[in-house]
């Protein structure tokens, strides 16, 4: 049950009538009971909340940004009007709202309410439970009781980096270039055999053929194609730590650890929306829609792992047209675990899972202390068999801290912020002379800029 | 995205009445079960406060004990509850022992000094100057502990060291003072008064159940209480009905009071304070109303907030508390170097002198100075730091405009 504020003033009246009435302690008994009669006379009328059936319906998917709306059929089969406010709660980072909804069903009716949900965070949310409050016909006290009523959303990766599709996709058809070329050269495979036509190189005859079918054949080349490609994510430790600018308000950081906002940002930072930064795995997830996207579109196959000290993920011998879907719904709900990635459990995984020869990519952090440690020793045994780029998210703010000249405490944040760049510039040039291809790029460029490698790998026929 | 699917209908969660007693009742009944156990003691006992000094009381305070010891050697006890009462049986053969519960007013305390009966006064007794004249109290607070007797009186010879203490008193001339307090001065004084013997002792305790049977209290005691066949014990009345002061807060409705003395409780109405009672309830009432929650409180798990420039900023702020200028300048001029080396095309592994050079050579700047930017002494402030960083930053921009 639950009082209204109508209770509460006519309680306040009493004390009126109990300052007036002759005999005020026996008036003051009378407010009581009149007030408690009145209370249970509307707690008696009021439309039962346990009877009231409630179903939902909608959307079960939606991408980080976008909003998604959940409706919810309230059926009341008892034979009171159930008049009053209905919550339908989800978890603060489902971004659902209005908070509270009014709700009005006549005897044996139903209705249908809406709760729109914004999330502010990649995920599977689910529905936590359907409070109704139902008045009295007095509107002095209410019946209250929750359902609840089963719902998940998925939040998958909003792919911010779709709009660099276009552009790579129109660099591959110029690399593979729909019209086989005659050319024979790295990156190219045999196509198929086709008759000389004059302004053929001379070069591209095939004579063995031309003996065999009595005229003069070249043959024709072409990219080469149905190579695989290993994605790999490392969810560990290092995934969490947060940069950049989040691309959606309050992403990630939803209205609760706003304090722990204040304490990261010393100068300047802690005030926009989004200032928290957005996880570097959610950086690295981008990167690798975008790869996967254009890899499949190149005709090579695509498998993803997501790994820290256990295979989180694993998504293999999806279909070309499937890819995208089925590889932002695994990796929707995959957080990053506060653990030291396991390197050698990754390479060992990574090795039972790809026999043949591939483009493994490593999407991780090129932290000093965590890949001498942990990737470096482990590194060859992977790059014997495989071919491997690591693609690590730089910190923008790092880049900015090292640009500071104009007080002491900034130039001492500027050493600090050139030590780091300068481990990673070694960590990267030790990784080069391990036959390893590195991208490092800031979070809004680490997309196209992974792009952009492997489309040179793929030009220079390396894969 | 697809049909609208509809999931199977809700569950109702909130408890049922029937739920929520099966619940409750265990509770209730563990919190039955304590006021229970604290109410029933309190209830079946009755536990007065023990009376000081009153021969029919069994408690530690009380002087059950001493009663019994003199009625077994033979002395009456007459348990008195004021002054009339010893007067009615006082006599020659009857020693009046007023404690310090006795409650007597001066002329009662005169009446008593008039009474042809010897008297022993125990403890703090008020009106000691009627009943015991010429002798003062002299030092309040003496310190009760066993003491030796340290005179003659045959009483106190018999008994020994006893408890004494409480009062030490000024004695009279021809008095026996017995267990002096460590300044000199007796807290036992007999002194003989109108032909009656009078016993002061500065301290009752020794009289009690809970030191009677310590050292020579119970002797010294029957020895003072039992002089003569009778004892009228004067103890505090039965319902100590304290006197109200005047000016107190006692005494609430003076019905004649004058307009002038009527205080502002008696110009309320009866009306008000049972108004502010039942706006307490409407208080309680809103305070229901706006503490229900509309259902549950929900939690969630929420993802750690790192930035990942933490320990960079951390490293700097080191630096910054520690003024290691040294590793700050060395950081800097590494970086400078290393994008040196590459911008005028030197090996990897190229010293910094030789950088030096080859950039002094290519803007045409003084060799010595491009050489202490690189790699010069460490700056000796941090004014010189930030110098050194604003020097590091030319020689960059000189080497790449040129």
């Amino acid at each position: 049950m639950a009082l209204t504020g109508r209770a509460g003033l006519l309680a306040a009246l009493g004390a009126v009538v109990v300052l007036l009435a002759p005999r005020p302690g026996l008036a003051m008994a009378g407010v009581a009971l009149a007030l408690t009669a009145l209370v249970l006379a509307d707690l008696t009328l009021a439309g039962s909340v346990r009877g009231l059936r409630l179903y939902r319906d909608g959307d079960r998917l939606v991408r980080l940004g976008e909003s998604v709306a959940i409706g919810l059929v309230v059926e009341n089969p008892g034979s009171r009007r159930v008049r009053g406010v209905l919550r339908d709660a989800w978890p603060p980072s489902a971004g659902a709202g209005p908070r509270r909804l009014s709700l009005d069903v006549p005897s044996g009716e139903r209705r249908r309410l809406v709760t729109t949900l914004t999330p502010t965070r990649r995920g599977d949310r689910e529905a936590v439970a359907v409070t109704v409050r139902a008045l009295g016909p007095l509107g002095v006290a209410a019946r209250q009781g929750t359902h609840h009523v089963p719902w998940s959303v998925r939040v998958l990766p909003p792919f911010l980096s779709r709009k660099h599709l276009p552009s790579r996709l129109a660099r591959l058809r110029e690399l593979d270039g729909r019209h086989p070329a005659l050319v024979r050269g790295q990156g190219t495979e045999f196509d198929s055999l086709r008759e000389y036509v004059v302004g053929d190189d001379v070069r591209s005859i095939d004579w063995r053929a031309s003996g065999r079918r009595g005229d003069v054949v070249v043959r024709t080349w072409r990219p080469e194609r149905d190579r695989r490609v290993l994605i790999v994510l490392d969810t560990g430790r290092t995934s969490a730590g947060r940069v950049g600018t989040a691309p959606f308000p309050l992403s990630g950081a939803s209205a609760g650890p706003r304090g722990a906002n204040g304490t990261g940002g010393v100068d300047g930072g802690g005030g926009r929306d989004g200032a928290a930064g957005w996880p570097r795995l959610d950086w690295s997830m981008d990167a690798a829609l975008l790869l996967a996207a254009l890899a499949s579109r190149a005709g090579d196959r695509v498998d993803v792992l997501a790994y820290d000290r256990a295979v989180r993920a694993w998504l293999s011998g999806a279909a070309r047209t499937e890819l995208l879907s089925s590889l932002v719904n695994v990796l929707a709900p995959i957080e990053p675990e506060l653990v030291e990635a396991d390197a050698p459990g990754m390479v060992a995984a990574v090795l039972a899972r790809a026999r043949r020869r591939c483009l493994v990519v490593l999407l991780t952090d090129l932290s000093p202390s965590a890949v001498e440690e942990g990737l470096l020793p482990v590194l060859p045994r992977l790059s014997a068999r495989h071919l491997v780029l690591v693609a690590s998210v730089a910190d923008p703010r790092v880049a900015a801290m090292a640009s500071g000249r104009d007080t002491a405490g900034q130039v001492y944040d500027a050493a600090a912020a050139e030590r780091l760049r300068g481990e990673r510039r070694r960590i990267t040039s030790l990784l080069r002379r391990h036959g390893v291809e590195v991208v490092d790029a800031l979070p809004d460029d680490i997309a196209p800029a992974l792009a952009d490698a492997y489309l040179a790998l793929k030009a220079a026929g390396r894969l | 995205m697809t049909a609208p699917a509809v999931a199977g209908h809700s569950v109702p969660v909130s408890p049922t009445p029937v739920a929520l007693w099966r619940r409750a009742r265990a509770v209730l009944l563990v919190g039955v079960i304590v006021v229970a156990a604290a109410l029933v003691p309190a209830l079946v006992s009755h536990p007065q406060p023990g009376r000081y000094a009153d021969p029919a009381d069994p408690s530690l305070d009380g002087s059950r004990a001493l009663a019994a010891l003199l009625t077994r050697h033979g002395v009456t006890v007459s348990r008195v509850d004021d002054a009339q009462e010893a007067l009615a049986v006082a006599g020659p053969g009857t020693l009046i022992l007023v404690t310090e519960a006795s409650a007597l007013n001066r002329a009662e305390a005169a009446d008593l000094a008039a009474a042809p009966s010897d008297r022993l006064l125990v403890g703090p007794v008020p009106f000691l100057d009627l009943l015991a004249p010429g002798v003062t109290p002299k030092e309040r607070g003496v310190w009760s502990r066993s003491r030796p007797p340290e005179c003659a009186l045959p009483e106190a010879v018999r008994a020994g060291s006893a408890y004494m203490g409480g009062t030490s008193f000024t004695a009279p001339a021809g008095a026996t003072g017995c267990y002096p307090a460590p300044g000199g001065a007796p807290t036992l004084v007999r002194s003989t008064s109108g032909g009656r013997t009078v016993t002061v002792v500065g301290d009752g305790a020794y009289l009690t159940n809970l030191r009677l049977a310590e050292d020579g209290n119970a002797a010294l005691a029957l020895g003072l209480a039992g002089a003569r066949p009778r004892v009228a014990w004067i103890v505090a009345p039965d319902e100590p009905d304290e006197v109200a002061e005047p000016g107190g807060p006692g005494a609430p409705d003076a019905p004649d009071a004058p307009d002038g003395d009527r205080t502002l409780s008696d110009l309320i109405p009866d009306a008000v304070p049972w108004a502010v009672a039942q706006l307490v309830v409407a208080v309680a009432v809103v305070a229901l109303w706006r503490g229900r929650r509309l259902g549950p409180v929900v939690v969630e798990r929420l993802p750690v907030v790192v930035r990942a420039a933490e320990t960079v900023e951390g490293r700097g702020r080191l630096y910054r508390a520690r003024q290691a200028r040294d590793r700050a300048a060395l950081a800097l001029r590494a970086a400078t170097a290393e994008r040196l080396r590459t911008r005028l095309g030197l090996a990897r592994g190229a010293p910094p002198e030789e950088v030096a050079a080859a950039a002094a050579a290519r803007i045409g700047a003084d060799p010595a100075h491009v050489r202490e930017t690189l790699c010069g002494p460490v700056p000796p402030d941090d004014a010189a730091l930030v110098a050194l960083a604003g020097h590091l930053d030319t020689l960059e921009r000189q080497v790449g405009h040129s």
